[in-house]
């Protein structure tokens, strides 16, 4: 550690010695802060400093990101071989593919959101702002394996520049950064976010390839559905009866021993986006993340609430396969449990105040569901619930606070 | 039902703000606090609610081609379309100058904050392009026309109520000099633009 600290002393006294270089200063700055806790004391007053700062505090959710990461790694490349017919890979194949697709795009949305604060560090001249450390984590966790890299870039420098540093940087912006990114590309490149092919990396090629070995006699082709997530097939079955061969088919798949079991859905080997898909890993994330009380429990729990009632009460309407699959089912499946821990606990966008966590919270979850079944056109609902629960914060804060005031006002009086 | 998904659309789907950009000076101009912004959106409120049911009278039974039938047969060839605009404005008008009176009346004080704003509402583009929107739409009943103004007036109060409360949020953010003010309200509504995609396409 000392060899580390002499290193960047050296820097910092080379930087300063010349009036040019002076300017990049946030540049060390940023690994030395990253490497080292500050040693900033207070001069006067009796103010207590934490050693977690907000460095330490996002390291903190990383870690919790990383059980994600890594099943996120080994499910790309599970996915990649089950498609493909006759393979019988070893864990290490199937980590390696995983890991040949998940890594550019860490690596991508790191360097292209960093590349951009830099720019601004230097600009404005204080030392870089941390937020992006998370977000440049989560950011690939929700993007589609398949998803082309350049995308991937502008949508971080679309999010990082137009989401958070015209707002003046870290904890001012008022939507989730990784979010804004999601949904950038949702809504300008919507073939390479959602539809059926996506989300198995390499499955238009092969899909490709099969047609094309196979002529005219499809029969042994990669089945077209096999690379739809579970809620696209789930949508799929909105607009037919439920005694539709579609509907039969999607009802097989959901039943316990098919490929969308309650199971498999917690366990998380589905398609989907690279780091959401199981329940079980955002879970040990969430555990993490509460008991270091970074995360809000009253968030977590009242999304997890919102999104449970939603369910029940289109369990209640029925009428399709996707409107009576149980509430519980529900809502392991897509971005629910990694956007509920990862995204509507963000301290930034989410409510502030301890009442207005609940109402935010339940809105979200509440909101997910309802877009996510009730709009065929948006199986991913959940992170759009979240995008505008993020816009109602503000006011739920306001009410609540203007409620206390009334309350207590009230109290003054009658006393 | 009807009427339900008349309403989820014009309000949230349709929205006056997010999806058309109406009504946006008043908008920028009286977002600054989230009071003056309830003030004024329960003003558009009730404008819309009450001017487009009228406007729908007058579409049906004098503007439009062959409206004026019910006075006898010889009127069914008369067409007073070109008169639409003139004649929407006028009851926009007519009915903005009684909302003032009401306001000024029981709250002299959000009188004074809304100021210049509040007889502005008579060429809100948000009114008028509710009563062009009825118009284009051919609602059946007056009942869809009356829920349809309620809607809209109802979408866009959401919409200024809510960048009111995060422009309070942002007020001492280190916002780049440039941008201050007016342009970060449009940026701000543009990523609210952005997160109200969401309700697109959403049916009851």
């Amino acid at each position: 550690m000392k060899f580390l600290r002499k290193i960047f002393d050296n820097a910092h006294n080379k930087l300063n010695a010349n009036e040019k270089t002076k300017k990049l200063f946030p540049l060390v700055d940023a690994f030395d802060t990253l490497m080292f806790t500050p040693n900033h004391v207070t001069n006067k007053g009796s103010h207590v400093r934490d050693a977690i700062d907000l460095k330490r505090t996002m390291m903190l959710v990383i870690i919790a990101l990383v059980p994600c990461l890594l099943f996120g790694i080994y499910n790309t490349g599970y996915q990649y071989y089950r498609i493909l017919p006759g393979l019988e890979p070893t864990f290490w194949e199937i980590v390696i593919k995983g890991a040949w697709v998940v890594l550019p795009l860490v690596i991508v949305s790191y360097s292209s959101g960093l590349f951009v604060e830099f720019i601004f560090a230097i600009r404005n001249g204080h030392s870089v702002q941390e937020g992006f450390l998370v977000s440049g984590m989560l950011i690939p966790l929700i993007m589609p394996a398949d998803v082309p890299l350049w995308m991937v870039a502008i949508a971080t420098i679309f999010a990082v520049v137009i989401g958070k540093e015209v707002f003046g940087g870290t904890g001012m912006n008022i939507l989730n950064v990784a979010l804004t990114a999601r949904a950038f590309l949702f809504f300008a490149h919507p073939t390479k976010m959602s539809g059926n092919e996506v989300w198995v990396t390499g499955f238009s090629d092969i899909k490709g390839q099969e047609y094309a070995s196979l002529g005219s006699n499809l029969d042994g082709a990669v089945d077209a559905s096999s690379g739809a997530t579970a809620l696209g097939d789930l949508a799929s079955t909105l607009s037919v009866s439920t005694n539709d061969p579609i509907a039969l088919g999607v009802t097989e798949s959901f039943a316990s021993d098919g490929a969308f079991s309650l199971m498999n859905a917690f366990l998380g080997f589905v398609p989907g986006s690279v780091g959401e898909t199981s329940a079980l890993m955002c879970l040990i994330g969430a555990a993490l993340l509460l008991w270091t009380g970074i995360a809000s429990w009253r968030i977590i729990f009242s999304f997890f609430v919102g999104g449970f009632v939603m369910a029940s009460i289109l369990n209640a309407v029925g009428g399709s396969v996707y409107f009576e699959l149980p509430a519980l089912h529900q809502l392991m499946l897509g971005g629910f449990m990694f956007g509920m821990v990862f995204m509507a606990t963000d301290p930034v966008t989410a409510s502030h105040t301890n009442t207005g966590k609940f109402i935010y919270g339940f809105l979200g979850g509440f909101l997910g569901i309802l877009i996510r079944m009730v709009n065929p056109a948006y199986p991913e609902g959940v992170m759009l619930a979240i995008l505008i629960a993020n816009v109602f914060a503000p006011l739920i804060d306001h009410m609540v606070i203007q409620s206390n005031i009334k309350r207590r006002l009230k109290r003054l009086k009658t006393a | 039902m009807d009427l339900v998904n008349i309403f989820i659309r014009s309000a949230f789907v349709d929205n006056m703000i997010f999806a058309f950009f109406f009504g946006m000076c008043s908008y920028l101009a009286v977002s600054k606090t989230v009071k003056t912004a309830v003030g004024l959106g329960f003003a558009v409120i009730f404008v819309l609610t009450v001017t487009i049911p009228i406007n729908y009278l007058i579409e049906n039974y004098v503007l439009k081609e062959g409206a004026l039938t019910w006075m006898g047969e010889e009127y069914a060839s008369v067409n007073l379309n070109y008169l639409t605009y003139i004649m929407f404005i006028a009851v926009i008008a007519s009915t903005v100058q009684l909302v003032e009176m009401i306001v000024e009346k029981i709250s002299p004080a959000l009188y004074g904050a809304l100021g210049i704003f509040l007889p502005l509402i008579a060429v809100n583009c948000a009114i008028l392009g509710g009563a062009l929107f009825m118009q284009e739409k051919q609602f059946a009943t007056i009942g869809q026309a009356t829920v349809y103004g309620l809607g809209s007036g109802v979408g866009w109060f959401i919409a200024v109520v809510l960048i009111a409360a995060i422009r309070e949020r942002i007020r001492y953010a280190n916002i780049p000099g440039p941008l201050r003010g007016v342009g970060m309200a449009f940026l701000i509504t543009g990523l609210m633009g952005l997160a109200f995609l969401g309700f697109m396409g959403f049916e009851i």
